[in-house]
């Protein structure tokens, strides 16, 4: 095989061989060209009907409203960024504290074989999809939480948080053992050569030289929190619901639509083409798109800085 | 700073005791959160498993039958391999695997064969494809000189084997150009001008039965590269040889031998060849290696343990567990009733999703990841357009899925014009957003193939794209092929971008095109995740969600099965 496309080559044409060339070489960029053209078209398609939206409803009611009842026409936001944000807010108490201590497990006290069971058993966590861990939330998670004596809701904000967390543990996790993986050895030795213990070589040491891509792994996985989907809209419900400064915990026992589930809504709900429900989706689905862009780009921004620091 | 003094002191002084403690402490905690989540998983896992099984409503005796009879001697086995034989336990569990990932892998063959295309179709389709690559293999030899006649023949002669020359048919009204004033019109359409030789030869009055045309189309081939796979790895003829006649001979067996089976002979050579030929190399393989045969035993004994566990159970008349994750399950389509309802219409369009997805994200995937690591200049203005098309990828990869959702709605539903809701705009839709996920990690694939081969390559002169396609590509196509299954895996379980697009909420026929209208699994479990019926909740769906984990659960571990051996490898 080898030997028979160099042999045909060698006496083929030169002019036939570079023309060859250049067309591979414009049809692999035109693959690599495909993801701009996504991009693109991602905040085209967007922008255009959100616009046929915002014809319909004001920009300003839109984003300082706080009723969404597209029934009645209101289009208010807020509620919908609020429970975006409680969800957000309490997965990353979940999924902060755990997803950085395991990384400190993995990266500095593991053995290379509970290394070698604990980091699959983490991919493998992470490869659930959405709708499964939707399911555990419904189905599990809330009657448990009954069963210590919250007063849940069937749907509500806390069990779908709670899950949130869980799912996003093995972000956290991996990306931050990335960063402490990375941070050089010597500095670790010359930590023990002062005398430092093993806690202290890892907390004094290790996570202030990692900082930077920790910090980049919160943001990357509060990003995938904002945009969680399927777990909010099967356990969250699709009430939207405003917060109660007089009851500011109320709010989590019950349901409430996140900005993800709010699209949902507007495709599967009776909304036809057409009304501004409908077209609402493309308003969120735009705001959606720019908050974890910029988060994205700012996590990359951060762990690229911090690649060079030791490089 | 203060912190690394006062260790210093302690370090010195008397706080050691303290400080051992704190840093035990520390380590426990890092430990148990780590387990936190993992465990918490797995207690909510077994619920699930325990809902679609429901093992407990089986007789005492049928369960202890089967204790004894699996459980004990796979336990004594997995404590042997841990104990002593570190690399038998590896091959134990991977030689378990392989065949159950393989039936796995088997059964979407089957659905595709029975949905999407017929054997005979299918056979038709590989004897166009085998001739046209014989004509261009034949032209290059005769006469490899001509660019433009090779070119001609490269594009004209598959499209005669496989699509023919459609007919033509134009219906324009040209307008002038402000007033929109009709001119003229031109309206014609010619029948077709020449069937394609697929269709000459399913035309054809001695067409071989499904079972010979499967054979001859799907098993043959897959034997031949299993062959010439042997072949290079081993450097031997005879055993390439060996290994083709056997897997042909394995499948072709299923002619005589499935009916006294009681399968069909089509699911037989299915069976035979996507499961034997893999299962049969892998034993091989640890044969020859002669290091942890010994765990070859633990599918054999599991198998063994069913099998006599089986008769067991059948003799003294246990009754077994109400499950609801049974046979009927994966073949019905969904009912108003719990009982009768299954999954079958959203398996087979999960199946012809992957198909779309596979095709649409694989080629340009790794085609993006090679212009990038190969091809892509570092400097000049293309250098910039390629930094930030890189960066524009990290980012994609965050793009919540839900957005894709709406990006494939109002781009193929709303501005192409296809239909909401079928299995085209589905896997498309989803295989834009798998398609940053291929090419990271195709791109990690390619850096890791070290800069010394490609110097050699270019050394004997080698241009860039044949450097490529013979020494960077085959070194890392274990890699791309790895993280193409992962991400593979993560569309198969996309759900919100199936909602946007409106994938239907229940279908009782199964989609037989990719422009059909689909439910897939995520889908459906969603559905019944909206039911109240108790019976829904903890059985129906419980069954639902434990078919989709175990084949997500086949595709990780097959995954990481080749990594591991991959990076053992190089």
């Amino acid at each position: 095989m080898n030997d028979d496309s160099i042999h045909a080559d060698l006496t083929g044409s030169a002019t036939g061989r570079i023309a060859k060339e250049r067309l591979y070489h414009w049809l692999l960029f035109g693959c690599a060209a495909v993801t701009v053209f996504v991009t693109v078209s991602i905040v085209l398609t967007l922008a255009a009907d959100a616009i046929t939206f915002f014809e319909d409803v004001e920009l300003f009611s839109f984003l300082t409203g706080t009723e969404w009842e597209s029934r009645r026409g209101e289009y208010g936001v807020l509620p919908l960024v609020n429970a975006t944000l409680t969800v957000t807010l309490i997965s990353a108490v979940v999924a902060i504290p755990i997803g950085t201590a395991a990384a400190v497990y993995l990266s500095e006290y593991a053995s290379d074989r509970m290394r070698s069971i604990l980091k699959p058993a983490l991919e493998i966590l992470a490869g659930i999809p959405t709708v499964v861990y939707g399911y555990l939330a419904l189905v599990y998670l809330t009657p448990w939480l009954r069963a210590t004596g919250l007063e849940l809701n069937l749907f509500n904000l806390l069990s779908a948080s709670i899950m949130v967390g869980i799912l996003i543990v093995p972000m956290v996790s991996s990306l931050s053992e990335d960063a402490m993986s990375a941070v050089p050895d010597e500095l670790r030795q010359a930590g023990y050569g002062l005398g430092a213990t093993k806690y202290e070589v890892s907390t004094g040491i290790v996570i202030p030289a990692a900082v930077s891509g920790i910090f980049s792994s919160y943001i990357l996985a509060l990003s995938r929190a904002i945009g969680e989907t399927m777990i909010v809209v099967m356990a969250a419900g699709a009430q939207a619901r405003m917060f109660d400064t007089a009851n500011p915990f109320a709010h989590l026992f019950q349901s409430g639509q996140t900005m993800t589930a709010a699209m949902v809504h507007a495709v599967t709900s009776d909304a036809v083409g057409g009304t501004p429900e409908f077209y609402s989706m493309f308003a969120i689905g735009l705001t959606l798109f720019f908050i974890t862009f910029a988060m994205n780009l700012l996590s990359n921004r951060i762990a690229t800085r911090y690649r060079e620091e030791y490089q | 700073m203060a912190g690394r003094n006062e260790s210093a002191a302690g370090w010195i002084g008397s706080e050691s005791q303290v400080s051992r403690l704190r840093g035990t402490v520390f380590k426990a905690t890092c430990l148990g959160a780590t387990l936190l989540a993992l465990v918490l998983m797995l207690v909510f896992l077994l619920y699930v498993v325990n809902d679609a099984l429901q093992p407990r409503t089986a007789d005492v005796g049928w369960l202890a039958t089967y204790g004894v009879t699996i459980g004990l001697p796979a336990l004594a086995l997995a404590g042997y391999y841990y104990r002593r034989d570190t690399r038998a336990g590896e091959v134990a569990y991977t030689s378990l695997g392989l065949p159950i990932a393989a039936t796995v892998l088997a059964g979407g063959i089957t659905i595709l064969f029975r949905h999407l295309i017929s054997p005979q179709e299918w056979f038709a389709l590989v004897v166009a494809c085998a001739v046209a690559i014989g004509i261009i293999e034949l032209h290059g030899t005769v006469h490899s000189a001509g660019v433009i006649d090779r070119l001609a023949v490269v594009t004209v002669v598959p499209l005669l084997a496989v699509v023919g020359i459609p007919g033509i048919s134009v219906d324009h009204t040209f307008n002038t150009l402000f007033l929109e004033q009709e001119l003229f019109r031109i309206a014609f359409s010619t029948p077709e001008l020449a069937p394609s030789l697929r269709e000459v030869i399913l035309s054809s009055p001695v067409l071989p039965t499904d079972p010979h045309a499967l054979l001859l189309a799907f098993t043959v081939p897959v034997a031949g590269a299993g062959s010439l796979y042997v072949r290079r790895v081993r450097e031997s003829d005879r055993d390439a040889a060996l290994v083709g006649v056997g897997a042909v001979l394995a499948a072709g067996s299923g002619l005589v031998l499935a009916p006294l089976a009681g399968l069909s002979s089509t699911a037989w050579i299915v069976l035979a060849t996507v499961v034997a030929v893999p299962v049969g190399l892998y034993v091989e393989l640890v044969v020859r290696r002669g290091d942890g045969v010994s765990g070859l035993a633990f599918p054999v004994v599991v198998g063994l343990g069913a099998l006599l566990g089986t008769v067991a159970v059948g003799a003294a008349g246990f009754a077994g567990p109400d499950t609801w994750l049974t046979w009927e399950f994966l073949n019905n389509p969904h009912s108003r009733t719990p009982r009768d309802a299954g999954i079958y219409p959203a398996l087979v369009g999960s199946v012809l999703m992957l198909v779309v997805v596979a095709v649409a994200a694989f080629p340009v995937g790794v085609g993006a990841a090679i212009y990038l690591e190969e091809y892509a200049p570092n400097q000049g203005r293309l250098g910039t357009i390629v930094e930030l098309i890189e960066i524009n990828i990290a980012n994609l990869a965050g793009v919540p899925s839900v957005v894709y959702g709406v990006l494939g709605l109002a781009l193929f539903v709303r501005t192409v014009g296809m239909r909401t809701g079928i299995v085209l705009v589905g896997g498309l839709t989803i295989g834009l957003l798998i398609l940053p996920i291929v090419i990271v990690s195709a791109q990690e694939a390619i850096r890791a193939v070290p800069d010394s081969l490609r110097e050699a390559s270019y050394g004997m002169g080698a241009t860039k794209w044949q450097t490529t396609r013979n020494v960077v590509l085959p070194r890392a196509i274990p890699g791309i092929m790895t993280g193409t299954i992962l991400a593979f895996g993560r569309a198969i379980g996309e759900t919100a971008p199936l909602l946007m697009i409106g994938a239907a909420a229940v279908v009782r026929l199964p989609p037989e095109s990719f422009m059909g209208k689909f439910s897939a699994m995520p889908r459906q479990i969603f559905t019944w995740s909206t039911e109240i019926e108790y019976e829904f909740r903890y059985g129906v769906l419980a069954a639902g969600v434990l078919t989709l984990l175990v084949v997500l659960l086949m595709m990780n571990a097959s995954a990481i099965v080749v990594r591991n051996k991959y990076q053992r490898e190089s």
